[in-house]
Formats: structure tokens, sequence, C-alpha cells
């Protein structure tokens, strides 16, 4: 636009120029006058003919800055056409993610239990054949869902007990929870959660009881429920030293036999009321936990804790049962452990009244391998030794000595032995004596 | 007569922890009054694990596992042994970095 502008001026001037000088001018102009007109003239010339040349290579500038206009519209089209085309491909195969997908992140852990045993009384022979799978499907980084099952091989045996042709398995579910960590305090745990009332239902499995027959006084407390379950644990300092806790509402107890809404101290079912139809009680039980864990270094810790459980249990409405649990643990070093708890449970009864079984047991291990003995076949082996004492409130008392071992054929492979010492008393008086040998694997 | 039946053998287990309390409370003692203590040390994942897996059960070997595999493991035992969210993380780092593949 100037380049023109300025031809255009330039040939304006020329001709004002021709036209202000009259002829008589020219007619009288000197040789000096005339030469000097010329140069002006060739000048205005010459800038014509480079304003010309610089108009030439602005056009071709101009052309070139267009060619790539051009090519860049026809890139810009081609990446909106690949980037659309990419969009639809997604919309047919979406690569799944690796947080979010359930079967990605499955494990199938557990132990399985093999017993060979002999009671007082009875012949030698192998009592036990266990699978206890527990999978583990995580959604993502904070929620879980675990189910624990429990399948063993039995004798049969007819409606009073006695012996029956053929076998049949077991298949039982020990626990289902959905867990869901709210925070870095707070899990929700929903389901058939296992219950805090002590320790020993958490850590239940066969390679992890050091002994093979669970304690007696466990046989009154429920192992899980049907309900809900917040539980935590809060650090103190930076040593591992900590707080945990929980609280939780399930089911409960039920009457096991309710008969015309009798409750008799034999229809108490503590793992019955499965919420299934029909609804025995509509009341729950709630109950809690709270423990302090304080390792003051590695191998070197004690764990003590309370907990209960409280609610209603018989059909009739008339009755609850309650719990209390104190537990304890102890580690001094990597070779020896103890651990304890004691139990004491209450319920109301239609024919005997409030009824309050309790009992305590302690045991201790000792791995040989703290001895320092450079003998392979004492390393592996750990020495444990319990003591049982319970008491039904229904005339049968016991006091159980158990002596025995562990070998560590591996990290999660135990050969267990033990002998059982029994003084037992009262209508369900347990036989005087026996040995199990148990091999274990924890996978 | 029944306490006295099971008292003796709680005897023991309380005189150990009583043995073995006092020293590591002298020496948090004596860190909260000497003005150039050092801060606590911060207990790292790898003690973590060898404390925690050790209330229960031997320590399993962390190239047992893959990293993926041990994130559900630690999410499950997050719950099962009520552990802390930070000491369960510590531990996670000691696993990613030791885990087989």
């Amino acid at each position: 636009m100037k380049i023109r502008s300025l031809i255009l001026g330039a040939a304006a001037g020329g001709c004002a120029v021709g036209l202000t000088l009259p002829t008589t001018v020219a007619a009288a102009v000197s040789e000096e006058a005339f030469n000097a007109l010329s140069d002006l003239v060739n000048k205005q010339g010459q800038a014509l003919e480079d304003l010309k040349k610089t108009h030439q290579q602005d056009q071709q500038q101009i052309q070139q800055l267009q060619q790539q206009l051009g090519e860049t519209s026809v890139l810009a089209t081609n990446a909106e056409q690949k980037a659309e085309a990419a969009s639809q491909a997604q919309t047919v195969y979406q690569a799944p993610n690796p947080a979010t997908s359930a079967t990605h992140n499955f494990i199938v852990t557990g132990d399985a239990e093999v017993q060979f045993g002999k009671t007082s009384g009875q012949n030698a022979t192998f009592a036990l054949a266990d699978f206890a799978p527990i999978f583990l499907f995580r959604a993502n980084d904070d929620t879980l869902f675990e189910a624990g099952f429990d399948i063993t091989l039995n004798n049969n045996v007819d409606a009073t007990g006695a012996r029956a042709p053929g076998s049949s398995t077991t298949v039982s579910l020990s626990f289902a929870q959905m867990d869901y960590n709210l925070n870095d305090y707070l899990t929700l745990a929903a389901g058939d959660v296992i219950l805090p009332l002590g320790t020993y239902s958490q850590r239940a499995a066969g390679w992890l009881n050091k002994i093979p027959d669970d304690p007696l006084i466990r046989d009154w407390l429920p192992g899980s429920g049907i309900g809900a379950m917040l539980q935590g644990a809060a650090p103190i300092g930076q040593s591992g030293q900590m707080v945990t806790y929980a609280v939780y509402g399930v089911n409960g107890p039920s009457s096991g036999n309710a008969t015309n809404g009798v409750a008799n101290a034999s229809d108490l079912d503590l793992g019955g009321n499965v919420g299934d139809s029909p609804n025995w009680h509509p009341n729950p039980s709630g109950g809690g936990r709270v423990a302090w864990f304080y390792p003051w270094k590695v191998h070197y810790d004690v764990e003590l804790g309370v907990s209960g459980q409280t609610g209603e249990w018989s059909d009739n409405r008339q009755h609850r049962w309650s719990a209390c649990v104190l537990d304890a643990a102890l580690h001094l070093g990597p070779y020896f452990e103890a651990k304890g708890e004691y139990v004491n449970t209450w319920f109301g009864t239609d024919d005997l009244g409030n009824v309050d079984p309790h009992g305590v047991w302690v045991q201790a291990a000792y791995k040989l391998a703290g001895l320092k003995q450079n003998l392979p076949l004492l390393n592996n082996l750990e020495l444990v030794a319990r003591y049982d004492n319970s008491d039904d409130a229904q005339g049968t008392r016991t006091d159980r000595y158990t002596v025995g071992y562990v070998y560590y054929l591996s990290n999660t492979l135990l050969f267990e032995g033990d002998y059982e010492f029994i003084k037992s008393h009262g209508p369900t008086a347990l036989p005087p004596s026996l040995f199990v040998f148990q091999l274990s694997y924890g996978f | 007569m029944k306490a006295k039946s099971f008292a003796w053998l709680a005897t023991p287990v309380i005189a150990g922890v009583l043995a073995f309390l006092p020293t590591a409370q002298a020496d948090d003692t004596t860190n909260a009054v000497s003005p150039t203590a050092p801060a606590p040390k911060k207990i790292s994942g790898v003690e973590l694990y060898a404390i925690h897996c050790n209330r229960c059960h031997p320590e399993r070997y962390p190239v047992e596992l893959k990293e993926a595999q041990w994130k559900t493991i630690m999410l499950h035992m997050r719950v099962r042994a009520n552990l802390p969210a930070e000491q369960a993380r510590e531990i996670m780092k000691y696993l990613q970095e030791e885990a087989g593949n």
C-alpha cells in the first residue's frame, strides 16, 4: 500500500514539475538548469525502478507467506482429523486402568493344614484336612474386598453323633468384608467382619498359632459378625508406637433353638444370626477394642488391649450377652514371644439365670536359634507351651497344659506337634490327654 | 483359687516387661533433658516390616511377590494388623524397592 502511494506520488511529482514549467521559461532555460532538471528526472526514474523492485520482492514474500499459511492449514486439518479418528478409536477400545481394575489386583492367600492325632480312649488317626483360602480383590489403593473360606473333610455322623458311612466336605465362609480407608485414621469394614474381641480371631490361621488346637475359651466368643466396623490406628511419635481402636455394630448372638420363645443356656448361638430370614431378634450388638502397641526396638515390643461386646441374644428379647476380653502380647528379641487373653462373658438365660463363663490362656514360645548353636536342625526348632483355664459356669472346669514344638521347614511351611495334659471335671469334661501333629502351610 | 492357678504364670511375663521397659524409658528421659540430644530417629520401612510381620508370623521375603501383589497384601495387612497409614506407606516403600519382578 505504501509502495503504491510512493510510486503514484513520484509520478505525480514529475507531472507537476512538467506542468509548472512554462514553455517560455523552457525556452529560456540555461544548460545548467536543464542538466539539473535532467538529473532530477533521472534520479526520480531510478527511485521509481527501486520502488518497483521492492514491490516485486514484497509480492514474492506475500506469496511465500500465503503458501506457508496454506500448508499450516493443511497440517492443522490433518491433525484435527487424526485426533477425531483417535477419539473414535478410544470409544471402541479403552486401555484398562490398573488403579481401578479389580481383576488386575487379585490375590489368593491363606493356609492349609493336615493333622494326625490321638485322643486318649480313641484310635490314632489323620484327623483333619483343611484348606483355608483368602481371596483378596484390591479395587484401588483404598478399597479391598476380602473373603476367607474354610474347606474341611469330615467323617459322616448321624443325628446322634454316632458313626455313619461316607464322608462330607464342609465349606464355610469364615469372613467376607469390604474395607475402605476413609482417611489415614479410619477404615470402614462392612460385611461378615472379623471381630476384634482380643486378637486371636485375627491371627488364627493354622501357621500362625504355633499350637494346632485353639485356646479353650475362644469357643465362647464369636469369630465374626454381620455388620459394620470403624477401625484405625494413630501413631505416637515416629518410633512405631501406636494406639489402635475399633468400634462396631453386628447382628450379634441369637437363640439357636428358638423353642416357643424360651432361651435356655444351651440355646445360645454365638455366630448364627447372619441376618437371613427369619430375623432372629431386632436389636444388634455393639462392641469395640482399644489397644496400645509399643516397640522399643526391632523385635522388642509389647501390646496391651481391652475389648468387649454387648447386645441382645434371645429371640424373646429377655436376655443380653456380653463379653470382656483383655489381651497381651510380648516379644523380647527375635526368639521369644509370650501372649495371652483373659475372657469373661455374661448372658441371661431362662433355665440357669445369669451365666458367666470365664477363663484365661497364656502361651510362650522360644526359637532355639537364640542359643546361637551352629546346628541347622536346632536352629529351625521352636518350643511352645500354653496354659488354659476355663470355667463354663455350668459345672465344667478345665485346666489344660500343652507342650509342643514348631519345626520350620521354611518360613511358611511348618511341622508342629504338641501333647496336652488335661484336668477337666463336669458334665462336658474333656478327655485327659491327647497329642496332635500338624503340617501347616501359609501361602 | 482360680485366680491363683494362673497368676503365677503371668508373673514372669510381667517381670519380663518391667525388666525391659525401664531401659527404653530411661533412654527417652535422657533424650528429653539433654539440649544437645539428637531428634528421635524416624523408624524405617524395613524396621517397621520386621516389627509388624513378626508380631504374628515369620517374615515373608519381599521377592516372593511383585509390587502390585504387595500393594494388595499391604492393604489387607493394614486392616488385619491395624497398621497406621503412615507406617503402612513406609513398609510399602521398602517392599516396592525389594519386590520381585
